[in-house]
Order: structure tokens, then C-alpha cells, then sequence
């Protein structure tokens, strides 16, 4: 966490340039961008909340949890930036899903003249934000309500309401809701700062005129000129602070209004119902927009003829793969990052966890969620200001630390509490056997945490596989990694090899996750 | 107001839990149906409440004023319900909790009504308290009084009074029935202590799953 303190240092120094503060403010595209960050990224969160929490309360009342854990894992794994890919060739106007409805709707012949992606108000930016984030919510939602106590409480609380003559849509909203909330400010702050300030997948699916702020800054911070640089680096600065007002704006709003809901939580029963089949539908459907981008790009990958308006290529080959194998050194290199960052983040985390007093967690988990809440922009600037004055830009060794700060933190977050969590009694009983502690963490204590170990190990990974911004500046253009050739190739025309190309991003965290499922399920049953 | 139950029973599976019975609890009484642990007394208040989950199921028909309850879900069956523990909302103030319970209608009589409640129970001034600044006591009294302001048709103990103190038991147990029968409430009390039950009251017994008047 040192390398984040530091590049934040040295980034915040950078920003002192008065004269790019004062560019900055001339800039045409400034409020433009920042109002379409601000819509973007709320609208994302909001939605993606919405969706996440009824589907997490349709399937804890109807007992579902565990299937839904399953399907999460596979969605969870896919990167941002390939679903952005997958999703702007699906809904594009010659797209799966226009072809779709042709076909069984409208009878179009050739694609509508619609404007699908880099819609002027972000909606398509807005949808993939809103999927995507709303699998990490119900993550975070379902790890609350899969925990034992939270359970036992919830039902009994939930027979008490019912008793007083509330619904299950009222025990949800008055009960359930606001002692989650707690739990859910930090998850909800990442989300909205990730949706407002995302730079892959607006530079895929956002508006163009103008852009939203984070690649008007992305712009600026890639071009040749200094000046424009240093405007970047500012404006990377200020997004972080309106970033950061809007959250404090909300958290006001939110303060002024708790009488508010404080009287309307106490206005009395109702008793209407949860809409289940809402929070089912939803589920599925999210299933299926996944369904959907995945063979969207599995048929655009292989279509050599496709004419609209027919749903399958009339002529398959594999040109684009063939092609892709030619870039199989930036495959390597993300394949090589993702087991060497997440393997060491394993060793780094599980090293932490055993011999730092767990008073020293609270401080880590806070860097974790600052890691994690502060624009990805505004770390990769700090970071490739901190390595280029220590030699690392531009370097393999720097590469990999970009990295590695992300997969830690996110690592983390999911570990501590698994790992903290795990029964002192076992230690004490080996202990009462003549068990070393090597013994009993390799034969007892890892063997019984394995999954939430190797679900880190996923999670690390896929982390690492999707990273751009940072991994993008401290490269140099000394090495290409394949979100970054990801990203170049979707302003090209060579749609085969984008959509190989996101396949490409999507498989291997896809298949890390599936064996750290495989292998982290447990043998044994608890008493 | 009565409460009346015919061929009441609880199954897992094929086996029955609960041979069916019938009984019936008039206006102000208090019933109490004792037995052992596991032998299935909380499995039908839950029935009852229609908060049984699967596999267990109730059979027969249960009658409250004259509606039938099982056609109900549980938030319209108007039967209130004290638990082992009493279960107040964490996030809301004692004066939230038994707000909550409260049929909606004019905010100020609602809070008068709350505040004159609080006082029957020997809690005025604690509107504003959190639940985890009360005794054991205290909070099964608030409990109790929630139940009560939700206005039940009918009452259902599951062994309320179970994890009191001594002293504290008998005296909460009586302020509890003077309650209930003041307000005409039928209550069926489950517990398998003799010291609760009610004097002169009508008292059950589940034996091998039969249930016999003692």
C-alpha cells in the first residue's frame, strides 16, 4: 500500500500546475463531460442497486441463494471491458439483437438508422455499467445475507413483522434495508466512482460529443504535447474531487433526510407483497444479456459472410483467431501478470493475515476500499508519476506493480473477513495434538479455507487480466497487454478480430473461476 | 372473539408431529399447551402464524372471528406473536418499534397512543431509547406491548418468559396475562415450564404427539 500513498503524493504535487488548472477551465468539453460522468455514473449505480436488491430478496425468500451463488461466479469473471466489446456488437443497429427482432418482429431488412452506441446521453454506457455492477452488488449482497446470523435474524425479524402485519415489500424496505445499508455505502461508493469515472469501457460504448470527463482526460493524458499532459493530470485531480463532492452531496442529502424516513419507516403496516417474479425475471435476464454478448462475439469471431438480417453467419472461418495467435505475445504477458499477481497476493495476503495483529486490519482494509474508491485514473497518473522518478515506467517490474497494487486490495477485501473468521478452537485442539503451526495451516487451517482462498486467487486474477488504465501508463508503450490491444483494435474496423479479442479477455478468468469453484468446494460437511 | 382450531395438525411427511385436535379459546383466555422440547408446540404457533416452513405442514382449520386463517398470509391473519426472544428491531428506537406495529391513521394520536402504551408498561420517557440500552425485562415488556398495539384478534406465546431471571419472570408474566385479558385477547401460551402457566387456565399436554387436556 506504500507505492498508493506515495503516487498519490506525488500525484497531488503534479497537480499544482496553476496554469493547467487554468486550461483545464477553458476546456470545451469540461461541463459537458463532467454532467455526463455525474448522469452516468449515478444512473449505473442506481439501476445496478435496484436490480441487485431485488433479485437478492427474491431468492432469500424463496430459499434460492445457492444457485444464484453459482451463476454469480461466471458473471463476476467476465471483464468490464469485454462485456462493453460484447455488448456494443449486440445491440449495434446490425447487431444480434436488432437482427432478433427482425426477425421475429418488424421484418427490417436493412440495420435502423439508430444511434445504439456512443449515444449522446450514455445509455449504452449506462446499460453495461448497470449489468455489469449490478452481479458485484449482488455479490456483496448475497456473501451478507449467505452468513448464518444475518439469516437466523432475518427470519425471525420477518415473523415479528409479519405478527405486527407487514408484507414481505415492507419487512424489505423498513426492516431488512436499513440494517444492510450500512454494509452497502462503501460497495455503492466504489460502484458510482468505477461507473463516473470508467475509461475502457467509455472509450467502447460512451458518447463522442462530447465525451464523458474520463476519456476527455484520457485524451489529454495520452497526448505528445506537455501542456496537454498537464491538463490531464489536473483533470484527473478534479474528476477525483467532483467525484468525490457528489458522493459528500449525497451523503447530505441522505442525512437531511432521515426524519423523513425515519417517520415513513414508521408509518404503520402494510402488507403488500414482494414482486418475486420480478427479482426471477430480472435474474434471468441478466443471465441472458451475458448469453447473449457471449455469442454475439463467439458468432462475430468466426462470421466471415454475415449479411443482415440473418441471425447466423452464412459463412464461418477463422481468420480472426489466426490473426489474434499473431498477438499471442499480449496474451502471455496478461496470462504471465494475472498467476504472478494473484499468486503473490496470496502469499502477500495469507503473510499478512497470519503474522500482523488484527488490530492492523481495520488500516489495510481502509487503504483497500480508498484503493478501490478512488478513480482508476487518478491512481494509474499517481502511479506512473511515482515510477518514473524511480525508474520502474516502462519496465517489467513496474508493469507488474501496477498490477499488483489493485489485485491486493481487491484480494483483501474479499480474504480478511473468511480468513479472520476461521475457529481458534481448531488452532487450540492441534495445538492439544502436538500440531506446529506449519502442520496445522498446511493440514487443517488452508484445507478448510480453500474456497474463499482460491475464490481470491479468481478474483485476483481477473483483476489483473481486465486492468488498462494504470497498466496503460506505467507500460510506456514498452508492452502491450491484451486489454490494451483490446481496446485499440474496437476503434478499427476488424470486428472478427475485436470480438476474438474480447473472447480472448473473457475466457481465461472465466476458467480460473470455474476451477477455483471446482477445487474450493468443500469434501466435508459441518456438524 | 375466539379462536377456534378443528383437526389441527402438523405433519413431516408422512408422519404426523401433531395428531390432529381441536380447541377452541374464548375472548380473554389464555390456553397452554405444555410438552417437551422437539415435540413440535413452537412448529404450530408457527403454523398458526403461517410461518411454517417446509417440510413441515399444518392440516385441519383454524377459525378466528370467523375467518378462516389459512386461506391468509400471515400479515392478514391479525394473529400477534412473543417470542423466546423478544425480538425488537435493532435500528429503531423503543418508540419506532411500537410504532411499527400501529395501523396506520393520524401521526399525533399514533404518538399518543405509543407514549400512553409506554406508560402502561412502566417505560415512560423511553420512546427515544435504543432497544440494547433496556434490562431482559424491559425489553420483553416493549415486546409484549408492540404485539398488543398491532391490535391482534388473537395471541400466540412461544415461551416468553423462558429466558427471564426468577424474579423478574413471575412478575412480567403476570403483568403479561393482566394484559391479555383485559383486552379480551385468546391466547394460546406454549412452554414446557409449569410455573407459567396461568392460574385457574386451561392447560394441554403433547405426549407422543397427541395432545390431551391435563
Amino acid at each position: 500500500m506504500a507505492p498508493l500513498l506515495a503516487s498519490l503524493v506525488f500525484l497531488l504535487a503534479g497537480a499544482a500546475d496553476l496554469g493547467a488548472w487554468r486550461a483545464l477551465f477553458q476546456h470545451p468539453q469540461l461541463v459537458g463531460g463532467l454532467l455526463l460522468s455525474l448522469f452516468t455514473g449515478t444512473a449505473a449505480t442506481v439501476i445496478a442497486a435496484f436490480v441487485a436488491l431485488l433479485i437478492a430478496a427474491s431468492f432469500f425468500e424463496r430459499g434460492k441463494d445457492t444457485t444464484l451463488a453459482r451463476g454469480l461466479s461466471a458473471m463476476l469473471a467476465v471483464p468490464h471491458l469485454a462485456f462493453a466489446i460484447g455488448l456494443g456488437f449486440l445491440i449495434m443497429p446490425s447487431g444480434l439483437l436488432a437482427r432478433v427482432i427482425a426477425d421475429l418482429f418488424t421484418g427490417w431488412t436493412n440495420p435502423p438508422p439508430w444511434v445504439t452506441t456512443h449515444d449522446p446521453y450514455g445509455l449504452a454506457l449506462i446499460v453495461a455499467l448497470a449489468v455489469k455492477e449490478s452481479g458485484f452488488l449482488l455479490y456483496v449482497l448475497t456473501n451478507i445475507l449467505a452468513r448464518e446470523d444475518v439469516r437466523q435474524s432475518f427470519a425471525a425479524q420477518k415473523a415479528a413483522a409479519q405478527a405486527l402485519g407487514h408484507g414481505t415489500r415492507s419487512i424489505w424496505l423498513r426492516l431488512f434495508l436499513p440494517q444492510l445499508w450500512p454494509q452497502l455505502i462503501w460497495p455503492l461508493v466504489i460502484v458510482f466512482v468505477y461507473a463516473a469515472t470508467v475509461v475502457d469501457m467509455a472509450l467502447v460504448l460512451g458518447p463522442t460529443q462530447p465525451p464523458t470527463f474520463a476519456t476527455v482526460v484520457w485524451s489529454d493524458i495520452n497526448s505528445a504535447h506537455v501542456d496537454d499532459a498537464a491538463r490531464g493530470n489536473a483533470g484527473a485531480v478534479l474528476l477525483a474531487l467532483v467525484t468525490g463532492a457528489a458522493i459528500a452531496s449525497m451523503a447530505a442529502l441522505g442525512w437531511t433526510l432521515r426524519p423523513a424516513t425515519r417517520w415513513w419507516r414508521t408509518l404503520g403496516p402494510s402488507t403488500r407483497t414482494l414482486p418475486l417474479w420480478l427479482g426471477a425475471a430480472k435474474w434471468r435476464g441478466l443471465q441472458v444479456f451475458y448469453i447473449a454478448v457471449f455469442m454475439t462475439l463467439l458468432m462475430l469471431s468466426v462470421a466471415q459472410l454475415w449479411p443482415f438480417p440473418h441471425i447466423l453467419p452464412e459463412h464461418i472461418e477463422l481468420s480472426a483467431w489466426q490473426q489474434a495467435s499473431d498477438h499471442s505475445s499480449s496474451l502471455v504477458l496478461s496470462l504471465l501478470l494475472a498467476i504472478r499477481t494473484s499468486l503473490s497476493g496470496l502469499v502477500l495476503l495469507v503473510l499478512w493475515l497470519e503474522f500482523v495483529p488484527e488490530r492492523w486490519d481495520r488500516a489495510m482494509m481502509t487503504l483497500s476500499l480508498v484503493m478501490l474508491g478512488l478513480p482508476a485514473l487518478l491512481i494509474g497518473l499517481g502511479q506512473y508519476q511515482l515510477f518514473l522518478r524511480v525508474g520502474l515506467t516502462g519496465t517489467g517490474l513496474g508493469l507488474y506493480m501496477a498490477h499488483l497494487m489493485p489485485v491486493v486490495a481487491y484480494m483483501f477485501v474479499m480474504l480478511q473477513g473468511p480468513y479472520r473468521a476461521s475457529d481458534p478452537r481448531w488452532r487450540d485442539a492441534s495445538r492439544g495434538l502436538g500440531v506446529g503451526r506449519w502442520r496445522f495451516l498446511t493440514r487443517i487451517k488452508w484445507p478448510l479455507l480453500k474456497a474463499p482462498l482460491l475464490a481470491s486467487v479468481a478474483v485476483g486474477f481477473a483483476v489483473s487480466f481486465g486492468q488498462f488504465v494504470p497498466a496503460q501508463l506505467v507500460a510506456a508503450g514498452r508492452f502491450s497487454t491484451l486489454p490494451m490491444e483490446a481496446v485499440t483494435l474496437t476503434s478499427g474496423t476488424n470486428r472478427p478480430l475485436a470480438a476474438a479479442f474480447a473472447l480472448l479477455l473473457m475466457l481465461p478468468p472465466l476458467l480460473v473461476f470455474l476451477l477455483a469453484g471446482l477445487f474450493g468446494r468443500p469434501r466435508w460437511r459441518a456438524a | 372473539m375466539s379462536l377456534q382450531l378443528k383437526d389441527i395438525s402438523i405433519t413431516l411427511g408422512h408422519k404426523f408431529l401433531i395428531a390432529p385436535f381441536t380447541l377452541e379459546i374464548g375472548k380473554g383466555e389464555i390456553v397452554t399447551l405444555m410438552g417437551p422440547s422437539g415435540s413440535g408446540k413452537s412448529s404450530l404457533l408457527s403454523g398458526l402464524a403461517g410461518t411454517l416452513v417446509a417440510p413441515l405442514q399444518i392440516h385441519g382449520r383454524a377459525e378466528l372471528n370467523g375467518h378462516e386463517l389459512f386461506a391468509l398470509p400471515p400479515e392478514r391473519r391479525h394473529v400477534g406473536r412473543l417470542f423466546q426472544d423478544d425480538l425488537l428491531f435493532p435500528h429503531m428506537t423503543v418508540g419506532e418499534n411500537l410504532l411499527f406495529g400501529m395501523a396506520r391513521g393520524n401521526r399525533t394520536q399514533r404518538l399518543s397512543e405509543m407514549r400512553t402504551a409506554l406508560k402502561e408498561i412502566e417505560l415512560e420517557g423511553f420512546d427515544d431509547r435504543p432497544p440494547h440500552t433496556l434490562s431482559g425485562g424491559q425489553r420483553q415488556r416493549v415486546s409484549l406491548m408492540r404485539s398488543l398495539l398491532a391490535k391482534p384478534e388473537a395471541m400466540l406465546l412461544d415461551e416468553p418468559f423462558s429466558r427471564l431471571d426468577t424474579n423478574l419472570r413471575s412478575q412480567i408474566r403476570s403483568s403479561t396475562f393482566e394484559l391479555l385479558k383485559r383486552r379480551g385477547t385468546p391466547t394460546l401460551l406454549v412452554t414446557h415450564d409449569a410455573a407459567d402457566v396461568p392460574e385457574g387456565g386451561k392447560v394441554l399436554r403433547i405426549e407422543k404427539g397427541a395432545v390431551t387436556h391435563a
